[in-house]
């Protein structure tokens, strides 16, 4: 239990428009984020007096504090791993704002990942010393396992073998997410569900993913601010509490490439993630109304819900069927449209979403939504968070 | 159609149908040569080689592989050869009109054998040659050419008809292929593939790539192997280690194939797959010499190598060569859509060489390098006799010794040369009355797919077990 159950909030969230080409640097569109969110929680910015950051965040907090006008940083950090440190940005912050070390935190994601350099082109042009991390590449990408989509793929064969499940099967949790993206006006893909046939004939990306199995580079920022109970009564926002934030290792990691474990079906990194989440929350899967799982890439949403107990090992398949992960299911999942539908802001929008779900502002709201689960990058070293409408 | 050209046609048109005089093979099939022809293709039914097995086999005694019905009757074998062209013969008036015509290149197309009977040692062949067609001018990736069909009906000396060949080739006017000027070319060197690197913990895994050993780290103290190579064994924390050389065998666990975005340094289609080695480790490796819808999780690989880089090379895994069935598939055995276990096969000058001799076929191409590059080739290239043999063999290997063959078909693509490898792959696309199955297959190699084709084979009702001698 490291992080303190429902004395830290989310108070404030921001976020620029989300799109392909952005037409500002990323330096402006982490700027607006940080701004947004101030506003949204009613904070004069120049409070702020901590920045929890994620690697691959190349906007560093000096120069968003400067742009702030920021007098003092008190508190920053940068957890490392990309996209499975979004919610541990919330964790840093939780402990940041707990421990006094500072009052009020803001994390960001702020890119362009589209327009500029592309997320998904790989890293070929990755090696460049023998440390350790850089050799850690040759052992896969001599043999053109160069992209997270192909990293994923190899995870993605397994799993249909040893499971039985099919790119149908997959394809269920796109059709659910552009579903939720199609009732969001903020969506990359608003107003454009798709149907199983049309994922089904999507072309392939490295097989056995096809392209709406996978999410799409975006532009954009999104800005979360943490702060405590105390500081929250006097904002403007109902605070998100933070019921549990976790992070999350499990034995033999790599990112995205934890090929050599007994068992690479599941996300053993997760449950390390869920066990915390469960008993720090004093929550379970029951308590769950609506859930942000990450999902970058089809395939490797399946096993979280597995991880976190919604369904036993192998049976996600059978647990997303007939609705159940869309709005009027049991476990309506990524009500924003997650990474394939809103945008792929390295799931800071996820969490956003999950306090629209708190506060009752969602687009796809879904009705007594009291605790929801968020969760970062699958198949790297992670992170989560239960937020609930329910304060300590 | 100019003039000149619906001349040609009409004097072509004129042959078809036409029949040549039988030739007679100068000498009978031979247990020798039979025995020379296995060795070459690795064939090990005892069922043409041991008296004693196939006496009490299926055919009560020896029998030539049914693959080798038109060798018996090959140039050197009736006494013609390298002499002009023997006009009598329809097919040879053919091509002679089509060479004074200016279609002088020539390329093998189609190789349909169909048998009726066994050739025993003994027997004499004799053939009989039908000019059975000549195809309208066709433009193709070669140039602008005919078909050339031929059906040759094959008998032993008492008369029997022993099977039959269909066999095209495409007669074609040099230069005037698609590939040059409409299509672009692209002749860019491939850049080199992401290059590794390394540092002391692991340069001694690198090193061993290069002198082709699999080298797997091994804790001395706990004589546990870990791949990728760590600094500490996890379980003792016990840092000294040195390494085992993997047996290079495997199994596949999972696999993944990149199409988009297309990386140049790689081939296409690229397999990159998680194996399994016997050893217990896995490690990540492209697949190659099988297409991505032939991959079975499981399926039995063996190491090769790929020198990516001047001072580099990598792992690579291909399927495993399967072993031979020793008692024989029967029917019920085998559904539509079953695959048949891939197997490589290293083209070696000496198998090309071997081959081309083995069945008779003296042609330079496929013996003599220096003609072979004479005539524009880069080296010398497999017959198709020899083709043919492999693709039995392998059939053989899966289906066992008693399994009979009532057809092979083949069609020919990118040439075999020296320092290749071949891979047979294959599945049942029909299982018909009376132990009926035919089997669809590609041959490919680096360059494309060699060989097409499909067999029909009848499996017997129950299998005497190994080799008919139970």
């Amino acid at each position: 239990m490291w992080t303190p159950a429902r004395q830290t909030a989310i108070v404030g969230i921001g976020a620029t428009e989300f799109s392909k080409d952005s037409g500002r640097t990323p330096m402006q569109l982490a700027t607006e984020s940080c701004l947004a969110a101030c506003a949204d929680a009613g904070l004069d910015p120049t409070m702020v007096d901590g920045m929890s950051l994620f690697s691959m965040e190349r906007n560093y907090e000096i120069e968003v504090a400067r742009n702030l006008g920021i007098p003092r940083l008190r508190f920053f950090s940068m957890v490392n791993h990309g996209g499975g440190g979004g919610c541990a940005t919330v964790a840093m912050a939780a402990m940041a704002v707990h421990s006094g070390a500072a009052d009020y935190v803001l994390a960001y994601r702020a890119f362009n990942e589209r327009s500029w350099h592309r997320f998904g082109s790989g890293v070929q042009d990755h090696h460049q010393s023998p440390e350790a991390n850089d050799v850690s590449f040759s052992w896969t990408s001599p043999f053109g396992l160069l992209t997270p989509a192909q990293w994923a793929g190899m995870f993605a064969t397994r799993y249909m073998h040893q499971h039985g499940a099919t790119s149908e099967d997959f394809g269920r949790i796109a059709v659910a997410d552009r579903r939720h993206a199609a009732n969001n006006p903020a969506a990359f893909f608003h107003g454009r569900p798709i149907t199983l046939e049309e994922h089904q004939v999507s072309r392939i990306i490295s097989d056995p993913l096809r392209l709406l199995d996978c999410c799409q580079e975006s532009d954009g920022g999104v800005a979360l601010l943490v702060t405590t109970a105390e500081r929250a009564q006097g904002l403007d926002r109902e605070p998100a509490w933070i019921a549990a934030a976790a992070q999350g290792v499990a034995e033999d990691q790599w990112m995205m490439r934890s090929y050599y474990r007994d068992d690479i079906t599941g996300l053993p990194e997760m449950g390390v993630v869920a066990g915390q989440l469960w008993e720090s929350s004093g929550l379970g899967p029951a308590d769950i109304q609506a859930a942000m799982l990450y999902d970058h890439f089809t395939p490797l949403v399946l096993p979280q819900f597995e991880e976190f107990g919604f369904c036993g090992s192998g049976e996600a398949k059978d647990f997303i069927v007939d609705g159940n992960i869309e709005i009027g299911g049991g476990l309506p999942v990524n009500t924003n449209g997650g990474q394939l539908g809103e945008a792929y802001i390295h799931g800071m929008n996820g969490i956003a979403e999950g306090v629209r779900q708190v506060r009752g502002t969602s687009v796809n709201q879904v009705d007594g939504a009291v605790n929801v689960l968020v969760t970062s990058g699958s198949g790297v070293p992670t992170s989560g968070l239960v937020l609930s409408g329910e304060g300590g | 159609m100019s003039d000149v050209d619906a001349a040609l046609d009409t004097a072509l048109q004129s042959l078809v149908g036409g029949k040549g005089p039988v030739q007679v093979a100068t000498e009978p099939v031979g247990a020798s040569e039979v025995s020379a022809w296995c060795a070459v293709m690795s064939e090990a039914n005892p069922l043409f080689v041991d008296e004693v097995v196939a006496a009490s086999g299926p055919h009560g005694g020896i029998v030539a592989p049914p693959a080798t019905l038109n060798m018996w009757t090959m140039p050197v074998r009736i006494g013609g050869g390298s002499v002009g062209r023997d006009t009598d013969q329809p097919q040879q008036a053919a091509y002679q009109l089509l060479d004074d015509a200016g279609f002088t290149g020539v390329v093998a197309t189609n190789s349909d054998q169909a048998y009726e009977g066994h050739l025993r040692p003994g027997d004499v062949v004799s053939a009989r040659t039908t000019l059975a067609g000549v195809s309208p001018q066709k433009q193709t990736a070669l140039g602008i050419g005919h078909f050339v069909t031929t059906e040759v009906a094959y008998a032993n000396h008492h008369g029997d008809p022993v099977g039959t060949l269909t066999f095209r080739v495409f007669k074609f006017r040099p230069g005037t292929g698609r590939q040059r000027g409409d299509e672009p070319v692209d002749d860019s060197p491939r850049p080199e593939r992401p290059r590794p690197r390394w540092n002391q913990d692991q340069a001694w895994h690198w090193e061993g790539l290069r002198q082709h050993e699999l080298r797997i780290q091994r804790f001395t103290g706990s004589g546990l192997l870990v791949h990728p190579p760590a600094v500490a064994d996890p379980t003792t924390h016990d840092m000294a280690y040195d390494w085992v050389v993997a047996s290079g065998r495997g199994t596949l666990y999972s696999w993944t194939a990149p199409e988009h975005p297309k990386a140049p340094a790689f081939e296409d289609p690229l397999v990159v797959g998680l194996v399994e080695l016997e050893e217990g480790v896995r490690m990540v490796s492209n697949i190659v010499g099988v297409r991505p819808d032939h991959l079975e999780i499981g399926m039995p690989l063996e190491v090769c190598w790929l020198d990516s880089h001047d001072d580099v090379t990598l792992h690579q895994f291909r399927p495993a060569r399967p072993g031979r069935r020793t008692d024989t598939m029967v029917r019920g055995d085998v559904s539509v859509g079953d695959r048949l276990p891939p197997c490589p096969i290293d083209v070696t000058t000496d198998l090309v060489k071997s081959g081309a001799l083995a069945t008779f076929d003296h042609q330079d191409v496929h013996h003599d390098g220096d003609a072979a590059r004479a005539k524009g080739l880069p080296d010398i290239i497999m017959n198709i006799l020899t083709s043919s043999g492999l693709a039995a063999r392998w059939l053989g290997d899966w289906a066992g010794d008693e399994v009979g063959f009532r057809s092979l078909r083949i069609g020919l693509g990118a040439s075999n040369h020296p320092g290749d490898t071949m891979t047979m792959t294959g599945s049942v696309t029909d299982v018909g009355e009376g132990g009926a199955v035919t089997v669809s297959f590609f041959g490919a190699n680096s360059l494309g797919n060699h060989i097409h084709g499909s067999a029909e084979l009848v499996l017997p009702e129950v299998s005497r077990g190994a080799g008919g001698r139970a």
